[in-house]
């Protein structure tokens, strides 16, 4: 996309000016969406976003631009502009031999050339199973998000690589009214591949879930408000580790200190029963990928085992400033982002207890059957989070449906709280958002245990 | 306005009507940016950007489709132009959204004009912000997150036939966050101002601000779980009444998602509640012109005395319920129509502010979950917050780790004490009276 001539005159312009270290993000990517709204074909958007981003670094300083052109002399004027404040006359050699590194490739489901008619068919087919599942849904929205993103990296130690990352994901909400009662349910699966992922995908399920959930959410009561154990369940209740140590674990807030756990590498810092990793590696999974933003190879890693943290996510900003190893998780959302340290597909590893046995130990509490999103304070480890679809437990047993539970709580606290680990591990794709923008991650988990926690509800 | 993007905006329309759109729009913005942050008395982040995006919607035989690019080359917008029309021939019809606007011209260039400050003033001010933070409490373990930013953009509007609209702007803005820690306990605040020039921006307001409360939460300890009157400092009530601002969308109306649907001209809020959007508010920071549809803003009231009185409204929206447009579309250069407000005003009440504040409540300042604690279609939220339990006005004990939980819709009809005075967030960008709501229900200790 960008002549490696020009790149290299850019990064040998950033060199002259004294950086330390200079990195070019060429991105072009395709966007394809298509959204559904009362049972007709509302919105067809495509569209391409092509842009690069430059990178100086000075010491312990990143400086960043990005412009939409690839006129060598736009690129450089932007490295010109960026090194204005810093730089230092230096001589280097002019000439890189750019190479690349082999890098293991992940797998990814395949892409379909289908007739866009098929792919609103399929839109058409939730739509109506939607509207059969349950006589009280009133309106359905589905829609289809297909992303072809291409990707080159150069920098200044004279390495080339590119990627492609083609994401496809389906989503799909059902809405219920019962007289002046509304409430909706809602599902998005998506993978790091092609269409194939939405061809085969059961519509059937996702029609019977979102208006089953949207119907317990309608009947629901007003969750009790209070201390309590919590059994949160697999699959987006993975969305607690993310919150509460996820984003904790990222350089990019321990090397300002704004993360609770940032000298407590080696330390305890969870319960003796809780794994956990950060794997980019995974097979077809929305997070995965086979470089990272900044062209190195992905890596799976391990942040705490039995309890201890082992590892931080870490960027080349990270490794600079706090002198851990890169792990390969440099990621951003577009070229109009400098790269950043941030999760990838994160989960709690699997442990021994079925979800019974889990909801039996607990006794009284409440389980937390799907997770919506929540949000941290890194600085501080303090989080939130809302159930989506609850129900109260009663010796062991389900009992009421619940709404309007929010999860609040402090990340070191809840961490150690957790004491059981269930074994039906499962996965769920997300957008989180940060310092580099919104970038897909997948959370995970299986049903875990929470000892106690602030239940935010009626009082 | 610059002539070469005006061309760019003709060039894609006419690409768009040889490849036989019926009517078409575009939408080209265009900005530049500089941003600064510091860590440990230096600067860590510097960055520059300048991008551009032209959005493209065609309609063919009554279907839509739209595309974008961010290359403004012919071939880049031949092809945009080309997709467009294609994804509306594959879109199904839709009788009711059509590019009727025949006249008008629509050309507001700001009267803010880029500021003149060095870099290096720029650089001394970011610096400055982290060094106060940390000069005014031993307790600051850092300043994790401070910046200073600069903002130009322009937005040009042309439709097939003839509308034309431009309008730009320039703003700065700064924000500083305090994080201390003392005896295992930690707390942070965070605090930003926005201004037209470098030396409008209040570095104490913005050092103060994130200082004071963060100081005040490292004693804060939760309320007892029960029920409590609330009063939201504006800039969190802003927040709130924005994760439920669905209730306006004549998009979400005819789309039935709009849970005030079926209550126009109903009592939808407490008696004393008139809230308008006022597009040229003379006290916001932004104002605003035209709408994504090249239809000149005007004020509009939303809710009067309590009783819904109008959604906002595009041209599709409109011809739906078959009323006028309110000048309300919204549509970026990579997204589909819809609607979007501009400046809200909440209108002054009867309660004086000694009134307000009798008794016991809690003051809530930040809340955190919004995103994820709020149903905008039943109305449901529950969302962590920090502020301050009160008496008589004063300031009594610190509250966080606490959650707040309600029903957006119930809470709209209960308010009963309304202050006497307007106030306004601190971005100038929402404005309404205390609103004092009685009974809430608060999970703490």
């Amino acid at each position: 996309m960008l002549d490696k001539s020009i790149a290299n005159d850019v990064i040998f312009e950033a060199l002259s000016l004294g950086a330390d270290f200079c990195d070019i993000f060429v991105e072009k990517t395709q966007v394809e969406s298509l959204s559904m709204n009362s049972s007709k074909m509302k919105d067809i958007k495509t569209g391409v976003d092509f842009g690069i981003g430059v990178r100086l670094i000075y010491g312990e300083k990143a400086l960043y631009g990005y412009t939409n052109s690839t006129q060598k002399e736009e690129l450089i004027k932007l490295t010109r502009v960026l090194a204005e404040q810093y730089k230092k006359k230096t001589q280097i050699e002019h000439a890189f031999d750019f190479r690349s590194n082999n890098v293991h490739q992940i797998a990814a489901i395949k892409d379909l050339d289908v007739p866009l008619a098929e792919k609103i068919q399929k839109l058409h087919e939730v739509d109506q199973l939607t509207r059969k599942a349950n006589s009280l849904v009133s309106q359905v929205n589905a829609g289809l998000m297909i992303r072809k993103q291409n990707v080159e990296i150069f920098d200044s130690e004279g390495l080339y690589m590119n990627d492609f990352r083609p994401y496809c994901r389906l989503s799909a909400t059902a809405i219920v009214k019962d007289g002046d009662k509304q409430a909706t349910g809602s599902w998005s699966p998506g993978t790091r591949g092609g269409y194939e992922f939405v061809k085969n995908i059961d519509t059937e399920w996702i029609a019977d879930y979102t208006a089953k959930q949207a119907v317990n959410v309608l009947r629901a009561k007003h969750c009790p408000a209070g201390k309590m154990p919590v059994v949160i369940d697999n699959g987006f209740g993975g969305v607690i580790f993310h919150e509460a140590c996820g984003h904790s674990l990222e350089t990019t807030s321990v090397e300002k200190k704004a993360s609770e756990f940032w000298d407590k590498k080696g330390e305890m810092i969870a319960h003796e029963a809780l794994s956990a990793v950060d794997d980019g590696t995974v097979d077809n999974l929305w997070g995965s990928i086979n470089i990272d933003d900044e062209g190195m190879e992905t890596q799976k890693t391990q942040l705490i085992k039995d309890g201890v943290l082992t590892n931080f996510m870490c960027d080349r900003m990270g490794e600079i400033k706090t002198g851990h190893p890169r792990t390969g998780s440099a990621r951003r959302e577009s070229y109009k982002y400098a790269p950043a340290s941030r999760m990838r597909n994160t989960f709690i590893e699997p442990g021994k207890y079925s979800l019974e046995e889990l909801l039996e130990s607990m006794g009284d509490g409440l389980y937390a059957k799907s997770m919506g999103g929540g949000s941290v304070n890194p600085g501080t480890g303090e989080f939130n989070f809302s159930v989506q679809e609850g129900y109260l437990v009663k010796n062991g047993k389900l009992t009421d449906a619940v709404k309007g539970a929010t999860l609040i709580g402090k990340g070191g606290d809840i961490m150690k709280d957790i004491s059981m680990v269930g074994n039906n591990l499962d996965f769920a794709a997300g957008v989180c958002g940060s310092v580099s923008g919104g970038v897909p991650v997948t959370v995970g988990q299986p049903a875990v245990k929470v000892d106690q926690i602030l239940v935010g509800g009626k009082a | 306005m610059k002539t070469e993007l005006k061309n760019t905006l003709e060039k894609i329309i006419s690409f768009s009507n040889e490849f036989g759109a019926d009517q078409c729009d575009a939408i080209l913005s265009k900005g530049e940016s500089f941003s600064l942050s510091a860590q440990n008395s230096e600067i860590d982040k510097y960055k520059v950007s300048g991008a551009q995006v032209i959005g493209v919607r065609a309609i063919k035989d009554s279907k839509v489709g739209i595309s974008y690019t961010e290359s403004f080359d012919e071939d880049s917008l031949k092809i945009a132009a080309k997709s467009a029309v294609e994804n509306a021939m594959n879109s199904e019809v839709n009788e009711f959204e059509k590019i009727n606007t025949t006249e008008g011209e629509f050309i507001f260039e700001s009267e803010f004009k880029k500021d003149n400050t060095s870099t290096e003033e720029k650089i001394e001010f970011c610096l400055r912000l982290e060094s106060e933070v940390k000069a005014r409490d031993s307790r600051v373990q850092s300043v994790p997150y401070n910046g200073l930013s600069e903002s130009e953009s322009a937005s040009y509007y042309l439709n097939s036939n003839g509308v034309l609209g431009y309008s730009s702007e320039y703003y700065q803005s700064c924000y500083t966050s305090a994080l201390l820690q003392e005896g295992g306990e930690s707390s942070m605040h965070y605090h930003g101002v926005i201004g037209r020039k470098l030396s409008d921006l209040n570095v104490d307001e913005c050092v103060s601000e994130s200082l004071t409360h963060a100081s005040e939460w490292m004693k804060a300890k939760p309320l007892s779980t029960g029920n409590y009157d609330i009063i939201f400092e504006l800039d969190a009530f802003s927040e709130i009444l924005g994760c439920f601002s669905s209730i306006f969308s004549g998009k979400g109306a005819m789309e039935k998602t709009n849970p005030f649907l079926e209550k126009m001209g109903k009592q939808v809020a407490g008696s004393g509640i008139t809230i308008s959007d006022i597009p040229k508010y003379k006290e916001a920071f932004f104002v605003s012109h035209f709408d994504s549809e090249g239809i000149a803003h005007k004020d509009l009231t939303l809710i009067e005395n309590g009783i819904l009185k109008s959604f906002y409204h595009n041209s599709a929206t409109a011809n739906y319920f078959n009323v006028s447009s309110t000048g309300h579309a919204s549509r970026g250069a990579k997204s589909a129509l819809g609607v979007g407000g501009t400046t809200k005003v909440i209108s002054a009440g009867k309660t004086s502010e000694s009134d307000i504040v009798s008794g016991e409540y809690f003051e809530v300042h930040s809340l955190q979950g919004l995103h994820s604690g709020a149903n905008s279609v039943s109305g449901e939220f529950s969302f962590a917050a920090s502020g301050y339990l009160c008496r008589e006005g004063k300031r009594v004990q610190p509250v966080k780790g606490v959650t707040v939980s309600g029903n957006f819709h119930k809470m709209l009809l209960d308010i009963n004490i309304i202050g006497d005075s307007v106030l306004s967030t601190h971005d100038k960008g929402f404005f309404s009276p205390k609103l004092r709501f009685e009974n809430m229900s608060v999970a703490g200790a």
